[in-house]
């Protein structure tokens, strides 16, 4: 029979003024079970918790009742007292009688009676209560970060700074990511390459970081602190410790292909570099674009159609024959930094994207602004390159709408429109700019500025409206719109149109998948909590940074970057994790097999193990619940028909208990 | 009102409520919002009536249809539901896959006449004292006005008022020829697939001592394929022994009519056979004839062989089948949904008299639980004692629990065979509680759920959920 220890708190006057403590007690103490009940003016107090303590070791109690405040208050507390005495902490109970009780109740006597319950119920549950310690979960100090992106940069320096080794996978020839693109920023108008290419090439030079470019996450497996990672190297063709970056082979190779750094206002050949300050600084043999792909002779061997650039290879880099190549790396944290698109949809053709060469997105605008550009940074209209005198900035197109495209604002559109404007007058000083606009979101340090420094300096112009139609004429863009602050027609005969579309996550948020990480309805990559918990993600371990959680500028995606890193960094920190207990565990001898447990679990925790004989043949797949990362919601124990599945702490042995003291109230209480 | 109305006997909860009597209401709050929420109710110093007592639970999602069923059967009046509203949730989707068993869970309690005014569900959030004190206000007023739980009644005789007659046409009828040509084609198809190595073992019917009645056999030699017998007298639902032939043989033929199809699909997705290992046998049906009447689930079946089998045996021939059709909705014309809405129809006490004294029948000797293609857990709830789930006395506390566990566990799942209620000896109409959470399921959640690989009902969620029973 356990022996329980009942402390009724008067907590002052807040609990005794409407529940009668000494009945409380009394009645406490007729519960089967209860052997020491007392009460105590402050039980949270040094001398209350002291009193709590000698009842524990004179008594040789083995289970606690604390009837005072809410356990969100104390229950650390008291669990905290009762380790001191040598009980483990699971095996205390709170009733709370004070916000459930005394606090809400006047009458004395339904309160009283109420405390008395509640008590007795906590009693008839802590009963059942068994003694839980900490889950301990090793942890691999090493991070993986994928996404190669300013975000995966900051966050890959940031571990690596403090000493953790790091994995840093990038899907494409070169690090950099959207952010290499931009021409100047916002809005300070920094070179974006000079800001940026620095700390690439610290990357490349980390000792402590593992760049794996040309990359891709396949798979992961495993839980916190004990990832394991497959990542899938696409041969490159080229061999990166041999080749020097002369260039030779893209001048001998005869195969032009679009630029896609360049968002295809360029070309470049199938074997290229994206660009000059790439990282790591190598050749890329893009083996789809190549003469030789799918070439082979008719018993089945490769045959070579072409090898002029292997010709004039003067280090002998260049490799036909390399192979994609998987390799496993053991990591104990994930930060995910996998950027985004621009995204064209409905709205961007319906203002002439695809239709008229002169109709461009963000990006490409950038591209061209950009001195490594493929204009080297003039301002040209693509169709005849020549010079735009007239050019029109359409915001928001297929954002901030769900009919036409996406409901969410891409936060960055009204920053770099004022920016391209700007720069637009800059370099082309007697051209004109135009910017249609739903409002002007402009909350950033400096940002205000900068938008009046368009509008009054520059003389964007700048009209609130949404356009109706782009079409051409005379060799001329006519976009048609309301300015509705005037209500008048807006009719403008532009050279150029340049759109500032939706931002979207790099594959929709695919990667979520890869990682069993939950996205929004858009693909963007969702935080445990909005505020408290915001680069977080709800499976432990795996953190977020930059564009793939939402739509954010640079400062943002930095900042965020940080905090992720951060964020890895704890974990990575310790030696070994400490879990709460209470988690789900499955009865594995019973358990069917029908894993609807598999199913609702958010946490992924749940996992299929094979049970085999002593021949080792397999009898059949059981689920298992990881207790590093079971959460202990116990979604899993109700769905599980034949109750093979239970959870620590909020046994279905102790809700039944808890529930049986709550039926009637005994004769004595209704008073 | 009906002959049925007037018939229905007292609802024995009419009894004298003591003066000054309030209600017990028992609340299942989870930690994260509702707990703490009704902290802050405390901590604003809210009045209201001190009628609730809290249970706390990690989540909605931990609190089971049972424990609910628990706390009605410890004696309380009421019982309310709290957690975080939708998209709060500290587990994300734990309170949008409890929403789902409420949903039905309160539909099943309402069908079996349960007075909805003592059970009650709310989202609070942990901002909302003010809505918590509120929220118990209201519940508090709405049991008082139910009045104390009532005592079960002393079942006044076992009949209850009488349903209308299940109507239909049911199969078209197969001639005394055609009937033998079928036979012959199964038979000889049995054997050849024993022969050709496509099966090792061929589930079927063969006949049985009671004249007419088939049962059910696994063919495993060209002498017992011979003795295969087909017709009205094949009651069995073969895919109840599916998985049992799998463990004789590496491949195994089922015979299965098209409404048993579903059940495999069950099982399937569940884990528990694989369709690769399965080769299906469908026969042109004539309907079976339980008790010499046609079935009511006959009654509305045209009786071809469902087309998602893999051999398709018909008077004409055999032809392969095979497409992956998918499962037909609930929501067809049904000779059981007049009796259903028959006992819709009536008030809640006579409906839950009526159910009373069907469960007062049962004999706990759990036939409908053997019979179940879909009862394959190694040890059932019922026969759990730590804690008792369900109270093995054979009384209306423990008939009730376990015709509402059994019933639950079926909703999203129960395919209406029927076979529970053809082996009742009772006579329960276990096939009208089924019937009707079949119909609760699709009519909130759609007709997903039967196709393998999909999610089940009941384990699956949307945000946009119907929840106006929510307060």
């Amino acid at each position: 029979m356990a022996k329980v220890g009942v402390f009724v708190c008067h907590c002052g006057e807040n609990i005794a003024r409407n529940v009668k403590v000494q009945e409380v007690v009394d009645f406490a103490h007729e519960v089967p079970g209860a052997a020491v009940t007392e009460h105590y003016p402050y039980m949270c107090s040094a001398p209350g918790q002291q009193l709590v303590i000698d009842a524990i070791r004179e008594h040789g109690l083995d289970r606690v009742v604390i009837a005072a405040c809410s356990p969100q208050l104390h229950e650390p507390t008291f669990r905290a007292a009762a380790a001191q005495a040598g009980l483990n902490p699971h095996l205390v109970e709170i009733a709370n009688i004070r916000e459930h009780c005394s606090w809400v109740h006047r009458d004395p006597i339904a309160a009283s009676a109420k405390a008395c319950q509640t008590v007795a119920a906590a009693v008839e549950r802590v009963k059942r209560a068994k003694p839980l310690d900490p889950i301990e979960v090793p942890v691999t100090k090493r991070a993986l970060v994928i996404g190669g992106g300013v975000a995966g940069i900051r966050a890959a320096l940031d571990i690596a700074n403090s000493g953790q080794p790091v994995v840093l996978v990038e899907r494409q020839p070169s690090l950099g990511g959207n952010m290499s693109r931009l021409s100047e920023t916002f809005p300070t108008l920094d070179c974006s390459q000079c800001i940026l290419t620095p700390l690439m090439v610290q990357v490349s030079r980390h000792p402590l970081i593992e760049l794996m470019t040309y990359s891709e996450v396949e798979a992961v497996s495993g839980y916190v602190g004990n990832f394991t990672v497959r990542i899938t190297r696409k041969p490159r063709y080229v061999k990166i410790e041999d080749c020097t970056a002369c260039g030779d082979c893209a001048a001998a190779c005869p195969s032009p292909v679009a630029n896609e750094f360049d968002m295809g206002l360029s070309t470049r050949k199938a074997i290229y570099i994206p660009f000059p300050q790439a990282v790591p600084s190598t050749y890329t043999l893009d083996a789809d674009r190549c003469l030789n792909a799918n070439l082979q002779s008719p018993t089945g061997f490769r045959v070579l159609g072409c090898i002029r650039c292997a010709e004039v290879c003067k280090p002998r880099a260049i490799d036909f024959d390399m192979q994609p190549e998987v390799v496993e790396r053991r990591v104990g944290a994930i930060i995910v930094a996998t950027g985004y698109d621009l995204q064209i949809g409905q709205q961007a053709r319906e203002c002439g994207y695809g239709v008229y060469p002169d109709v461009m997105d963000g990006l490409e605008f950038e591209r061209m602004l950009s001195a490594s550009g493929p204009t080297e940074g003039e301002v040209r209209r693509p169709s005849d390159g020549k010079t735009p005198a007239d050019v029109v900035f359409i915001q928001c197109v297929g954002s901030r709408n769900p009919k036409h495209g996406v409901p969410y604002c891409s936060r960055i559109c009204c920053m770099y429109t004022a920016k391209h404007a700007l720069l637009l007058r800059h370099k082309v000083p007697e051209s004109r700019a135009f910017v249609f606009y739903m409002d002007i979101r402009a909350g950033g340090k400096g940002y205000e500025e900068f938008v009046h420094r368009a509008m009054e300096e520059e003389r964007v112009m700048y009209i609130r409206g949404r356009v109706s139609q782009v079409y051409e004429e005379d060799g001329k863009l006519k976009v048609l719109g309301v300015d509705t602050l005037s209500g008048k027609q807006v009719e403008i005969n532009a050279d150029l149109v340049v759109l500032a579309s939706a931002m979207e996550p790099t594959d929709h948020g695919m990667i979520a998948g890869t990682l069993r990480i939950a996205a929004d309805e858009h693909g963007f990559l969702k935080e445990a909590h909005p505020k408290l918990r915001p680069v977080e993600t709800l499976t432990a371990g795996i953190f977020l940074a930059g564009a793939a959680q939402a739509p954010k500028d640079i400062p943002d995606t930095v900042a965020q970057a940080s905090a992720a890193a951060a964020k890895g960094m704890e974990l990575l920190s310790h030696d070994a994790l400490e879990r709460d207990p209470t988690t789900a565990s499955v009865n594995q001898t019973a358990c069917a097999g029908c894993f609807e447990c598999l199913q609702v679990c958010p946490y992924g925790a749940i996992e299929r193990q094979e049970v085999r004989d002593r021949q080792g043949n397999l009898q059949r797949y059981v689920a298992w619940s990881n207790p590093a990362m079971c959460e202990g919601c116990g979604l899993c124990a109700v769905t599980c028909r034949g109750g093979f599945i239970d959870v620590a702490g909020y046994s279905d042995e102790q809700v039944f208990a808890q529930l049986g003291a709550l039926g009637p109230l005994p004769e004595v209480l209704g008073r | 009102m009906s002959d049925l109305q007037t018939s229905a006997v007292r609802h024995a909860g009419a009894a004298a409520v003591p003066d000054g009597w309030q209600p017990q209401i028992v609340a299942l709050v989870c930690n994260w919002c509702t707990y703490t929420g009704a902290d802050m109710a405390g901590t604003t110093r809210l009045e209201y009536p001190a009628t609730v007592r809290m249970v706390r639970f990690p989540c909605t999602g931990r609190m089971s249809p049972l424990m609910i069923l628990r706390a009605f059967e410890q004696g309380a009046d009421g019982v309310l539901v709290s957690g975080c509203h939708p998209g709060d949730c500290h587990y994300v989707q734990g309170n949008l896959v409890a929403r789902r068993r409420f949903t039905i869970f309160r539909s099943l309690m309402d069908f079996l006449g349960i007075d909805l005014r003592r059970l009650h569900f709310a989202w609070v959030s942990a901002a909302e004292g003010h809505k918590w004190a509120r929220v118990v206000k209201d519940v508090s007023a709405a049991v008082t006005a139910a009045g104390p739980l009532p005592r079960p009644p002393a079942a006044d005789g076992w009949e209850g008022p009488a349903l209308p007659a299940a109507e239909g046409d049911g199969p078209e009828e197969i001639s005394a020829a055609d009937a033998e040509a079928l036979r012959d084609h199964l038979r000889r198809t049995a054997a050849e697939l024993l022969e050709s190595g496509r099966a090792g073992v061929v589930i079927g019917h063969r006949r049985g001592s009671l004249p007419g009645r088939l049962v059910p056999v696994m063919a495993a030699t060209a002498a017992e394929c011979r003795e295969l017998e087909w017709g009205e007298g094949a009651l069995n639902n073969l895919v109840t022994y599916a998985a049992t032939a799998l463990q004789r043989a590496e491949k195994a033929a089922l015979v299965v009519k098209a409404c048993e199809l579903h059940a495999l699909t069950g099982l399937i997705r569940e884990g528990q056979v694989a369709r690769e290992r399965l080769l299906l046998v469908g026969l042109q049906c004539p309907g079976v004839r339980p008790e010499g009447a046609l079935a009511a689930k006959c009654l509305g079946c045209s009786g071809a062989p469902h087309p998602a089998c893999d051999l398709l045996l018909t008077p004409a021939g055999v032809s392969e089948g095979g497409s992956g059709a998918a499962a037909p909705a609930a929501d067809t014309d049904d000779a059981r949904d007049r009796q259903i809405a028959a006992i819709e129809s009536l008030p809640a006490g006579e409906r839950w008299l009526y159910w009373q004294r069907q469960f007062a029948r049962c004999l706990r000797c759990y036939a409908c639980r053997a019979v179940c293609p879909l009862c394959y857990c190694s040890t059932c709830v019922a026969d759990k004692h730590r804690p008792q789930w369900v109270p093995t006395t054979i009384d209306a506390r423990g008939n009730g629990v376990w015709n509402v566990v059994r019933a639950m566990h079926l909703a999203g799942r129960c395919t209406g065979c029927d076979e529970c209620a053809r082996v009742c000896p009772a006579d329960i109409r276990l096939d009208l509680i089924n019937r009707k959470l079949a119909l609760e399921v699709e009519r909130h959640f759609g007709a997903a759920g039967l196709e393998p690989g999909e999610k089940a009902a009941l384990v699956d969620f949307r945000m946009e959920d119907p929840e106006e029973f929510i307060l």
